[in-house]
């Protein structure tokens, strides 16, 4: 079979045609600003549009990706919400100051402008890098849903505590994320991209049961609407959850997002492998994407990497061949690829290269 | 240099155990640092921690395969770097997973010239709050037990011999690998003996764990 584009590649694989290979992204996004001007600072990178954007394009030049997904880090909306954020120089930001100390506080949330802050710079970078990249790749937005939102700038141990003990403030919080994510649905959808991506990481058994699920985040409301919207907006729906273990029956059978991004777990028992999400059909009518270790991008070698990925692509292939489902998966990172300095560029190009040698499949 | 995680959810006595820890394995000639998850907490004890010449950093809450794992691990090397500490003591968020927090402590051994080893993981349960625990925050509860070499019945002191005998019975249930025991953080019941453990004891790396499907393993069997 000829060499595919990368959109033709991905299109395929959504909607089981013919495909000439698996198509794939490691999730390299703060990494990439590393091959801005020489190599730029996280702040840098998360407060400049330009550099956001710019961090993306370089990386399509430098690895050829089939995907372009504008994740910058968990704590945009919670930073814009009023929580404190740390950004060190080469770390991820993270929330260091949660804003609610009682339950009152659940009650003094308000949608805060998102023309301003992070949410500003995520969707005006998004906006400059579809512009570039949306004729080559997939694009997608990458956005928090709601629980997350919460759990970010509250606190995830104090929310999960207060579900129980305080739900009714933990709503009327969580109603104010979702209109805030709604606002950032609209503004996404004017930016060009192709999808969006929500990261619903708290769709967990290790933290959540199907019930308090599907009381906080599940379909019915909050997530249910927002997926609605996404689609409505004119964006594929996506979803990524790194989780040990993702609430598989209800964010893939139940919500039907287009792709979903997942990560394994080895040591923990019941976290599914690619082999066993795919056997258990939750392949057939979406396009699930996983699951190399992060941390390979650091600490493994090219040929380590190389032979994971390998491994990956003929676990992967024959799997799909079982189901009749040709190329529907992406080799990609269980979840982002560490945005860190001593990520190793040639593990994300290793990658790349090693699915196009082994991710052929054969018709 | 050793990494020794404290676990348990929020209110199940952590901070005033690390505390008793600390001062207690100092005594004992150890060189000693701290990585805490809400370093608002630590503050309380700040001039604790100035007397004794520890080094209190934060560790975040969150997706600890992407967001925690690059701060924590360069935690540990510029600890490594500036400090050289013998011995970490970490206390994490109770949605932390202790196995990803001893990867994520492993893969500081990029960042500085040093091999890691883990103390045995140990969970705090809070035997006064045991219903409620259960009720609200189960499956966290469970993540944190089903993942320790030790578990202390903490806050002993006060609880009923009801709630003690239900907490132990529930940790047996989770991990039936991991060893009970009792402590009460207040009084310093169980200090000594944590302290033992920390100091003799070696937890396995998260490679060979995979390497050899521990978890896997103990539950098949």
């Amino acid at each position: 079979m000829a060499e595919m584009s990368h959109i033709e590649r991905v299109m395929a694989a959504i909607t089981n045609a013919k495909g000439d290979r698996l198509s794939t992204y490691p999730i390299a996004c703060g990494v990439n600003r590393n091959l801005v001007n020489g190599g730029i600072t996280y702040r840098d990178w998360a407060h400049n549009s330009k550099l956001f954007a710019q961090a993306f394009i370089e990386g399509q030049k430098a690895y050829g990706f089939d995907y372009a997904i504008g994740l910058m880090d968990l704590s945009v909306m919670a930073g814009d919400l009023g929580a404190g954020v740390r950004m060190d120089e080469q770390n991820t930001p993270f929330v260091d100051k949660p804003v609610v100390k009682s339950v009152e506080d659940y009650e003094k949330f308000k949608v805060p402008d998102i023309k301003k802050g992070r949410s500003g710079v995520i969707l005006e970078g998004t906006k400059l890098f579809c512009d570039v990249l949306k004729t080559q790749v997939i694009t997608a937005g990458f956005l928090e849903g709601p629980l997350l939102a919460l759990t970010q700038v509250a606190g995830a141990e104090r929310v999960f505590m207060d579900m129980f003990t305080n739900p009714s403030a933990v709503h009327k919080a969580l109603a104010v994320m979702t209109a805030y994510d709604v606002e950032m649905v609209k503004g996404f959808a004017k930016t060009g991209c192709a999808g969006l991506c929500w990261d619903y990481l708290w769709g967990n058994y290790s933290c959540l049961g199907d019930k308090e699920y599907d009381e906080f985040e599940g379909q019915k409301k909050y997530a249910g609407d927002l997926n609605e919207l996404t689609t409505k907006e004119g964006m594929a729906f996506c979803i990524h959850n790194c989780a040990d273990l993702p609430h598989l029956d209800t964010q893939i059978k139940a919500f039907k997002p287009v792709i979903y991004s997942m990560a394994y777990y080895p040591l923990i028992p019941g976290s599914p492998s690619a082999k066993e999400t795919i056997e258990q059909g939750y392949a057939d009518n979406c396009l699930v994407g996983g699951q190399i270790d992060p941390q390979l991008f650091i600490r493994g070698s090219v040929e380590k990497i190389t032979q994971v990925t390998k491994d990956l692509c003929h676990e992967v292939k024959t799997a799909l061949c079982k189901r009749g489902l040709g190329s529907r998966y992406i080799i990609a990172s269980g979840c982002e690829v560490p945005p860190d300095v001593h990520t190793k560029k040639e593990n994300i190009k290793a990658v790349v290269d090693a699915t196009k040698k082994y991710g052929v499949v054969d018709w | 240099m050793k990494v020794s995680q404290i676990a348990g959810f929020l209110g199940s006595g952590k901070t005033t155990a690390v505390m008793k820890i600390v001062d207690e394995l100092m005594k004992r000639g150890h060189r000693m640092a701290i990585v805490v998850n809400d370093v608002g907490e630590i503050n309380v004890d700040a001039k604790f921690i100035e007397s004794h010449g520890l080094k209190a950093k934060e560790i975040a809450g969150g997706c600890i395969c992407c967001q925690i794992a690059g701060t924590f691990s360069e935690t540990l090397a510029k600890l490594h770097d500036s400090f050289d500490p013998e011995i970490v003591i970490v206390e994490p968020s109770g949605v932390a997973i202790p196995w990803g927090l001893k990867r994520a402590a492993e893969y500081s051994e990029a960042k500085a010239d040093m091999i890691i080893e883990h103390a045995p993981v140990i969970t705090l349960v809070d035997a006064t709050r045991i219903d409620l625990l259960v009720k609200a925050v189960k499956r966290l509860v469970e993540t944190q037990i089903r993942e320790a070499d030790v578990c202390f019945v903490n806050k002993v002191d006060t609880a009923s011999a009801a709630d003690i005998t239900k907490t132990e019975k529930l940790i047996k249930e989770i991990n039936p690998r991991a060893e009970i025991s009792h402590m009460s953080s207040e009084t310093g019941l169980g200090i000594m003996y944590a302290c033992d453990l920390i100091e003799t004891r070696i937890s396995p790396r998260y490679d060979e764990a995979v390497e050899e499907e521990l978890l896997r393993k103990q539950y098949k069997g």
